[in-house]
């Protein structure tokens, strides 16, 4: 079984590929296939690899649910393309770059993938805990500008979703591992707890881990945007 | 720096670009930003629940930790 990964480095593909296969570094032979360097100061540098993964392993190794899911990828499909494919998404990613650069920090901004009605962009930059910001506070605004922005140069709905350094993901992961923990808690102390205030798309995620959870019950407690989910005992 | 900032956010939601127009007050601890765009333009700036301004705000002060100073914008109508 073999996939094929690019990357701006090899170190960035090969960490693709970890990510996107759910299997350790150590655990498959990778073949650098093109390692352009050609481009003005580095730009449009690409490295693109092949992993091989033993067949009596690719079993466990196929790619994680959730993240197979999210990217409606399939096994060795080729990574998408990360340059804009139209002036909606041209007009976008310069519309990032220009943003960061006027904030001070800024960041490369490429696409991770597409969906329908649905198009992820990744911002690197020198300092991308800034562009982040508290519980991705900062990611969130820039995101809201880049939707408003995108619905203006012909967006026609489609939905932009801003990440660095995989926040969105390890937020969702550590958001699904705070749900299971209290939930866990709730159960044996029969106390309900009160969560922090949270966008909708988080509560919804607290709210579905733990539908399935007998025993314990969720609602959210208070006004507008963020509100808080509170886990409760119901026997 | 900050002022540039808000004139691109601004003039990149609004109308009526031309209709922007940003001024920075510089005090000792803090520094006010005024953001003044096209009667017809104010909402674009401030969307519903003042979602925008937030956002607006948001990156402003993501912006100004290097310099360490509060920054506030007051969007003037």
């Amino acid at each position: 079984m073999t996939y094929e990964f690019e990357g701006k480095t090899e170190r960035e593909a090969v960490d693709t590929a970890v990510s996107e296969l759910g299997i350790e570094r150590d655990q498959f032979d990778i073949e650098v296939l093109e390692n352009q360097k050609s481009g003005f100061l580095g730009i449009g540098k690409r490295v693109r690899i092949r992993v091989h993964l033993d067949d009596d392993r690719s079993g466990t190794a196929a790619p994680s649910a959730s993240s197979a899911q999210r990217r409606s990828r399939s096994p060795g499909e080729v990574v998408v393309n990360p340059s804009a494919e139209s002036d909606f998404e041209h007009g976008v990613l310069e519309f990032l770059e220009t943003l960061t650069g006027k904030m001070d920090n800024p960041a490369t901004a490429t696409v991770l993938y597409r969906e329908q009605d649905k198009v992820a962009i990744r911002l690197d930059s020198e300092n991308n805990a800034r562009l982040i910001g508290k519980k991705g506070a900062t990611l969130d605004a820039i995101q809201t500008l880049a939707n408003i922005v995108g619905g203006r140069i012909g967006g026609d709905g489609t939905k932009i979703v801003v990440d660095s350094e995989n926040y969105r993901n390890r937020r969702e992961e550590q958001l699904v591992r705070l749900a299971e923990k209290i939930g866990d808690e709730v159960k044996q102390s029969r106390k309900s707890r009160l969560l922090e205030p949270m966008n909708p798309f988080e509560r919804r995620l607290i709210h579905t881990t733990l539908s399935n959870i007998s025993g314990i019950g969720t609602k959210s407690e208070g006004d507008g945007l963020y509100k808080q989910v509170r886990i409760f005992y119901k026997g | 720096m900050e002022r540039d900032l808000v004139d691109y956010v601004a003039r990149s939601l609004v109308d009526e670009p031309d209709g922007v127009e940003v001024n920075m007050i510089e005090g000792e601890k803090s520094t006010i930003i005024e953001l003044k765009v096209a009667d017809g333009d104010i909402g674009k700036v401030i969307g519903k629940h003042g979602r925008i301004a937030k956002a607006i705000r948001t990156i402003l002060s993501a912006a100004s930790t290097k310099t360490g100073k509060r920054v506030v914008l007051e969007i003037l109508d």
